[in-house]
């Protein structure tokens, strides 16, 4: 038998191609409504993955105030759609990223014991200390704590929940799962030493199955370092898919969705990226190099750096963005048939590489419907993936021990 | 136009956080005609009652969903964005009720024109979603709020949409008072003063002779009852009861503002009305 794989779905808006929105499979309008959250509800559920995730941020998108016209922003509130959804389904969990910076230690234990109750156990907590610069001022600050600082913070106030949720636990009975399942992103050595110190899973990017084996290897060593149980981890790197008939039609299928990002989206998305409005300039002109720098609040020296050679070759602006669109950063983008992602799944799992996926579909739900009708009996006819959930709490159906050690009384 | 009568029911017990009674206790207050399901009360907040409104929205079909939300721990950042998302998942169905929880009635009132501000960010009429020109949205319809109040200061734009009904229905309890220009709903017990609203609810007990207090509906010095429920599932059904004559008839589609006759336009409510 191979090594059970784990999935979750990746769903912050609808899709993973910028431009994914604009498919002929994508809803766009579904976002605020329940009737489409229910089906998305149900369709992960039928594909027996563990959990549905919302990434989160704290700031709208686009740069000073200027708003995107060719970027969908459907970012409802991840907690609302997530216990939305918990309502109308019974076993997928629910994992809410929800930032320790901008959060006070009662407001989020809350809102997390809440969602526990609500949910019959399925709450997961995706830990986040907030990276952007422009969410300080929605709260009244005028920069981010540095980097650091804003890992102490963290892990200050999830100590404090922790308090606040073992002893509402104790006056009120138990919430389900005692706490949330936590998660978490970091990928820095501040972020790894945090995950591995609390993390019961792992989101991280692995773009080959060799960077997947080293993280994972990595994270186990640190895991065992902090005292805890290597085999009480999950790793669940990102995974982007195009499926299709052939390799051959996938390949063209995600050419056809790269086609989508016009030069206006692309611009919008490059100056979201490098923190600076490009949209007033002329795409056929050079890229604006000086301006950028002045302008973005992002490390100048990266950006610097990233520009040099783009800039020093004459690139118009116009191709610069659109290239940059189309060049997958981090993730492991696979283009190909159902048959070749599922070997591909259960290959990486068997090497180590991962314990399960977070998929993050082109666009939805079209793409995401494709993988459950699919893959998913592929991994199931391999008994790579469950065909019933083991339980009904997050913590059951993640493989993991029911009761964190930490909220022993 | 007919005046409809108002009924409002609120749940402070904690078993409201229980899946299963709470399922209970929206059904039955969906039965009994109840029109704005307050979730928690001024001085007893179950867990945290957005989530409560979150779960309880796929299950409403009329009943208006009013989680109390307090000061003491809330930001408008997060409750702007919070309301949005349940105002669209309950079709349109969403109120909020802010309560001081021992705060001051000056930060409360900060916090709810720091939220109406960010929701005034989004034009009602932002969103295009045209696939084939790829134009999402327009971006001459998003702003800044710039907020900058007593106690809270919001940029904005909120990373979230204008909420279906614009702002969702704003409910005030005179046992925590805050003073804001645009009022929807005021509940207040017998002797308390009512602060201007464009609907007044007077607090009863479940035990209430609720046929006389309906009289006073009738004669126009109130527009509905609010009842505080000690035991909801018992309580809801003999209310819906008592009031059938009131309940019965009234419109039951459009979005909560619509059928409670509320109005509709409400940008920048803060300086037409104040």
């Amino acid at each position: 038998m191979p090594r059970p794989i784990h999935l979750w779905a990746f769903l912050q808006g609808i899709g993973h191609y910028p431009s994914g929105w604009r498919h002929p499979g994508a809803e766009p309008e579904g976002v605020f409504t329940m009737d489409y959250y229910a089906r998305v509800g149900r369709l992960v559920e039928k594909g027996r993955f563990d959990a549905i995730v919302f990434g989160d941020q704290l700031q709208s998108r686009g740069v000073r105030g200027r708003t995107p016209e060719h970027l969908a922003m459907p970012t409802l509130d991840p907690m609302a759609l997530l216990t939305a959804i918990a309502s109308v389904t019974q076993h997928v969990g629910l994992v809410n990223t929800l930032s320790t910076t901008y959060w006070s230690p009662e407001g989020l234990a809350e809102r997390f014991a809440t969602m526990d109750r609500m949910s019959g156990g399925r709450a997961g907590w995706n830990i986040v200390t907030t990276a952007h610069p422009d969410t300080a001022p929605n709260f009244g600050d005028e920069e981010l704590p540095e980097k650091s600082q804003r890992y102490k913070m963290a892990a200050q106030t999830v100590a404090q929940a922790q308090a606040i949720w073992r002893e509402r636990n104790a006056a009120l009975g138990p919430s389900p799962q005692a706490r949330p399942v936590f998660v978490q992103a970091g990928q820095s050595g501040d972020g790894r030493d945090f995950a591995a110190s609390i993390a019961e899973a792992i989101f991280c990017s692995a773009p080959t199955i060799e960077e997947g084996i080293a993280f994972r290897n990595d994270m186990r060593a640190r895991v065992a370092a902090a005292g805890r149980d290597p085999d009480a981890v999950r790793i669940m790197p990102g995974l982007s898919f195009i499926l299709a008939e052939t390799e051959a039609a996938a390949i063209a299928k995600d050419q056809a969705i790269l086609d989508l990002a016009d030069e206006a989206l692309c611009i919008e998305y490059l100056s979201e990226s490098l923190n600076c409005d490009l949209t007033g300039f002329d795409p056929a002109g050079p890229i604006p190099v000086d301006h950028i720098l002045s302008q973005t609040c992002f490390p100048k020296a990266d950006i610097g750096r990233a520009l040099e050679k783009p800039a020093a070759i004459g690139l118009p602006l116009g191709k610069f963005a659109s290239g940059y669109v189309r060049t997958p950063r981090g993730h492991n983008v696979f283009r190909g048939t159902a048959s070749q992602l599922a070997n591909m799944m259960i290959q990486w799992v068997e090497a180590g590489a991962c314990d399960g996926f977070t998929l993050q579909p082109a666009y939805m739900p079209g793409e995401l419907e494709i993988f459950v009708e699919e893959v998913v009996p592929i991994l199931q006819a391999a008994g790579a993936l469950r065909t019933e959930y083991p339980g009904s709490t997050l913590r059951e159906t993640m493989g993991l021990p029911r009761w964190p050690a930490d909220m022993a009384a | 136009m007919t005046r409809s009568f108002i009924l409002s029911a609120g749940i402070g017990d904690p078993a409201l956080a229980d899946p299963a009674m709470a399922a209970q206790f929206v059904t039955a207050a969906e039965a009994a005609g109840v029109d704005l399901l307050m979730l928690g009360r001024h001085d007893s907040l179950p867990f945290d009652p957005q989530v409560i409104a979150a779960w309880a929205a796929p299950r409403v079909s009329r009943l208006g969903l009013v989680p109390l939300v307090s000061s003491r721990i809330a930001h408008p950042f997060h409750v702007a964005r919070a309301l949005s998302a349940v105002d669209y998942l309950s079709g349109g169905l969403l109120g909020w009720c802010p309560v001081a929880q021992g705060g001051s009635a000056a930060q409360l009132a900060d916090l709810v024109r720091a939220t109406r501000a960010l929701w005034d960010g989004w034009d009602d009429d932002c969103l295009i979603i045209d696939k084939a020109s790829g134009r999402y949205l327009d971006t001459t319809k998003v702003r800044p709020s710039n907020y900058v109040g007593t106690h809270y200061a919001v940029r904005g734009p909120v990373n979230a949409m204008r909420p279906k009904q614009g702002h969702p229905v704003l409910v005030c309890d005179a046992a925590s008072p805050f003073a804001v220009p645009g009022l929807d709903v005021v509940i207040a017990a017998e002797g308390q003063a009512f602060p201007a609203a464009a609907r007044r609810l007077l607090r009863v007990d479940a035990g209430a002779d609720l046929a006389a207090m309906a009289a006073r509906f009738e004669a126009g010095e109130i527009d509905g009852l609010h009842i505080d429920l000690t035991n909801p599932a018992a309580e809801l059904a003999r209310i819906g009861k008592a009031l059938a004559p009131l309940t019965q008839g009234r419109p039951s589609a459009g979005t909560l503002r619509e059928r409670l006759g509320l109005p509709l336009s409400l940008r920048n409510i803060h300086e037409e009305i104040a």
